[in-house]
Parts: C-alpha cells; sequence; structure tokens
C-alpha cells in the first residue's frame, strides 16, 4: 500500500513538473521574464541593454561628425530634442525629408543632416546603441501608430501588401507564420501573433537573450526573410519602414516595454 | 500621308495601353518600394502567378481559380531518369532533416526520437502505414515535389520545382516515409 502511494505521488510530481515544463515553452513571455530575473540576479542589477542605452546616450549627446555637433536638436516627431514617447509614433511622415521614416532612419537622417556624416559613414552598431537610449525615454508609454497623412497611408497599405506577399524559394511570406499558421510551430519557437496581439510590436528595439544581441525591428524583419532563404532588404529601406508601419499600427494602444527583452 | 498619321495614334495609343494595363499605380508603388530595398532583395521579391494569386486571395483562392491553378502546378512536376519514385530511405532522413535542403522537420515530426520537430504541417509518424502501392508512392513523390499541385497555396513550399530537391532527392523522401525499415514506421512492427 506504503509502495502504491509512493508511486502515485511520484507519477503526481511527475506530471506536475512535465505541465510546467509544457507551459513554460508555451509562454514565451513568462519565459524571457524568469531569464531576466536570473540575468538581474547574476548581475547585480544590470541588463546587457542598459549598456546599450548608455552607450547610446553617450553617443547622442557627444559632438561628433565633420560638423561637430551632437543629436539633441534632432527631431523624432515632436519637436527638437523632445525624445519621450517618440517611438510610440513611428514610423511617421517628417516633412523635412519628405518621407515616412521609422526610428533607424530618423537617426540616421539627423547622424546626415545634423552631424555631416555621409551615408556609407554610419556605424550600424551606432545606430543601434542611439535607438535603445531613444526607446528607454519611451518605456511604459503607449503605442499611438496611426496613419493619417496620405503618406503614412499609403505606406500602411504597402507595408500590408508586403506582409501578404509569398514569394521566394519557401513559397513564404510574413503573413504564413504569424497569421495564418499562429500559435503553430516551426521546430521549436512558436511564432508571435503579429494582428492578435499588441505586446509583439512594442517591445522594439529588444535584447536577444538566447544569442546576445540587440535588434531592432529592422533586424527582426530582415533575419525572417533570411529564415525564408531570401535576401534581406536593406537597412533604412522603404520595404522595411512600410512593413514596420503596418506591425506598429497592430500594437496601437500596448504599453510599451522598451527596450524589450526576448528570446 | 493620312495613312502614316493614323499609324503614329495608333502605336502612341497602344504604347499608352500596354503601360496602363501592365501595372496600376499602387502596383508601381509597390515594385518602386521593393526595387529600393536593393537589387537582390528585388529580385527575390519576384512572384510567378501562382505566389501572386496565392498573395493576392491570401491563400484562399476562389474555387473557379483552382481546376487551372492546379492543372498548372501538375505540369512542374518532373521525375526521376529511371521512373524509381521510391529511393534510400537513408538519404531521405538526411535530406528530410537538413534546413537547407526539405527541412521538413521543421513542420513535420518524422522520426518520432527527433525532438525539435515542428507542427506547423501533420505528423507523419506511421506515414508507411499506407504502404507502397503505385498510386501512395506516386501522390507521395507529387506532394513533396510539388505540394501546389494538390492543395493550392498550402504553406508546404514546392520543393522540387525550386529546385532545392532534385526529383532523385525527392524519392529518397518518399522512401523516408514509406520504406518499413525507415524509423518512421518504426511504430509499426508490432
Amino acid at each position: 500500500m506504503g509502495r502504491f502511494l509512493g508511486l502515485l505521488v511520484a507519477l503526481v510530481l511527475g506530471l506536475g513538473a512535465l505541465g510546467v515544463l509544457a507551459q513554460e515553452e508555451d509562454d514565451p513571455v513568462k519565459e524571457a521574464e524568469k531569464q531576466k530575473q536570473q540575468l538581474l540576479e547574476q548581475s547585480g542589477g544590470i541588463l546587457p541593454s542598459d549598456l546599450y542605452v548608455q552607450q547610446g546616450e553617450e553617443l547622442f549627446k557627444a559632438k561628433r561628425g565633420p560638423k561637430q555637433a551632437s543629436l539633441e536638436a534632432c527631431d523624432f516627431g515632436r519637436g527638437p530634442g523632445r525624445l519621450e514617447g517618440v517611438v510610440g509614433r513611428l514610423p511617421r511622415y517628417f516633412f523635412d525629408t519628405r518621407r515616412v521614416e521609422d526610428l533607424d532612419s530618423r537617426i540616421r537622417t539627423c547622424m546626415i543632416r545634423l552631424q555631416g556624416f555621409r551615408p556609407e559613414e554610419i556605424r550600424r552598431s551606432e545606430v543601434v546603441a542611439i535607438a535603445f537610449y531613444i526607446a528607454s525615454l519611451s518605456n511604459e508609454k503607449t503605442m499611438y501608430v496611426r496613419p493619417l497623412l496620405p503618406q503614412e497611408k499609403q505606406l500602411y497599405e504597402l507595408g500590408e501588401r508586403l506582409f501578404y506577399l509569398r514569394a521566394g524559394p519557401r513559397d513564404m511570406g510574413c503573413a504564413s507564420c504569424h497569421v495564418t499558421y499562429v500559435g503553430r510551430r516551426a521546430g521549436v519557437l512558436p511564432y508571435s501573433d503579429l494582428l492578435g496581439d499588441k505586446r509583439v510590436a512594442s517591445h522594439w528595439p529588444a535584447f536577444r537573450y538566447s544569442n546576445d544581441q540587440a535588434w531592432t525591428m529592422a533586424d527582426r524583419i530582415r533575419a525572417c526573410y533570411a529564415n525564408l532563404g531570401m535576401p534581406a532588404p536593406d537597412f533604412y529601406s522603404e520595404p522595411i519602414i512600410a512593413l514596420t508601419l503596418f506591425m506598429n499600427a497592430q500594437a496601437r494602444g500596448a504599453r510599451m516595454d522598451l527596450p524589450g527583452f526576448i528570446r | 500621308m493620312k495613312g502614316k498619321r493614323f499609324l503614329l495614334w495608333f502605336t502612341l495609343a497602344s504604347l499608352l495601353g500596354v503601360a496602363l494595363s501592365q501595372q496600376t499605380p499602387f502596383q508601381q508603388r509597390v515594385s518602386q518600394a521593393i526595387q529600393s530595398g536593393g537589387p537582390e532583395f528585388q529580385k527575390s521579391m519576384q512572384q510567378d502567378p501562382d505566389q501572386a494569386l496565392c498573395s493576392q486571395y491570401r491563400d484562399k483562392l476562389p474555387a473557379e481559380l483552382v481546376p487551372a491553378f492546379l492543372e498548372r502546378q501538375r505540369k512542374l512536376i518532373k521525375y526521376p531518369a529511371d521512373g524509381r519514385l521510391m529511393g534510400d530511405w537513408k538519404k531521405g532522413e538526411e535530406l528530410f532533416t537538413n534546413p537547407r535542403k526539405g527541412n521538413c522537420y521543421a513542420c513535420h515530426t518524422g522520426d518520432p526520437r527527433e525532438a525539435g520537430a515542428g507542427n506547423m504541417g501533420p505528423g507523419l509518424v506511421g506515414y508507411g502505414a499506407r504502404g507502397t502501392s503505385e498510386a501512395v508512392v506516386k501522390y507521395t513523390y507529387d506532394k513533396i515535389y510539388n505540394a501546389w499541385a494538390s492543395m493550392p497555396c498550402s504553406l508546404m513550399y514546392r520543393a522540387g520545382y525550386h529546385g532545392i530537391l532534385s526529383p532523385e532527392d525527392t524519392a529518397h523522401i518518399v522512401a523516408f516515409l514509406l520504406d518499413p525499415a525507415s524509423p518512421v514506421n518504426a511504430n509499426l512492427k508490432r
């Protein structure tokens, strides 16, 4: 009898443990939260993304480039030097460049216009760090991307078209995994529900703990194309800005978690 | 003289007609944007007509377009020169799991011991229960070579059509699924 009870207890415990494992696998958000806490405990309260933010702040405020200017006069949509919450309204149309720009391309624009860098001199790692800094000032603010101007509406439609466009040697597009088959897994990884879950597009730029990378939405999009066996669109190009606009608009109303911390 | 002028107007009108029928302004805008992504990206985003249909209808092809779609896709299937549609299951296993080749396990369980298999597609454990009749072998071969020849706009990519799998490679994967000795069918022995 005692042996039977012992077996029963072991079985129940075993099943319980399996259940916990399965749950963790199924909820990447909870798993990321756990990893974040572990990392915070190990490092004494500093996350890798904090280092990018700090580096970005230094780059943002330093007088650099041929014009020896800082980026503090850069207008991200709320006026020169106003940075709080700007990530929640990007991409948006800018009257000075007469194009819709996302966070990355706007940083690049200011490095060219204010600091005098030539486009080929702009280092991607610097743009990412500056993006992390600006994102940190939008943390916990609301996402409110809403295409209003004709240029924004047109680029939104363009992004939607690209999102559903199936091409390449694997006959796929963004929607194949993120809409049509959402909830299923390719390999071990589940796909984020871009149309149904507002948290998905509201945590970029983000630190990816699984491979120690700092990514903006542009890096995410480019890696997705690479996963489909397709050459990625160039950084700062229209396909990236259009897709970002389409996805960010799906997250309207979300409270931003910035910089994000994800697998 | 009158004839010449007529010819000129006719030529101009038909040129305009060609220009207008080719692309709407929005489509032109899409092409421009794709072009701005770089030449390599632009090339890879060029769709064949059926990829364009699947994108346009978001994978739900209207019923009246289905027969012609299937017919076009069937014509794309090529078979091994020796006519053998079932090859070596061991080579098939390597192709099934190789991410650069079939990459099948990303969506389908094959060998039940494979821990990292995805579930985008139906599980294939015990697929060999169907036997190895000519009809089963050919259906399996066609499905792997060109999935759109039986299911329009299916998520499953046309590995043979795109040259990811050669006809011989396809036959090896058929064997991996159907050969009684393959680990896919280990559960059928008992």
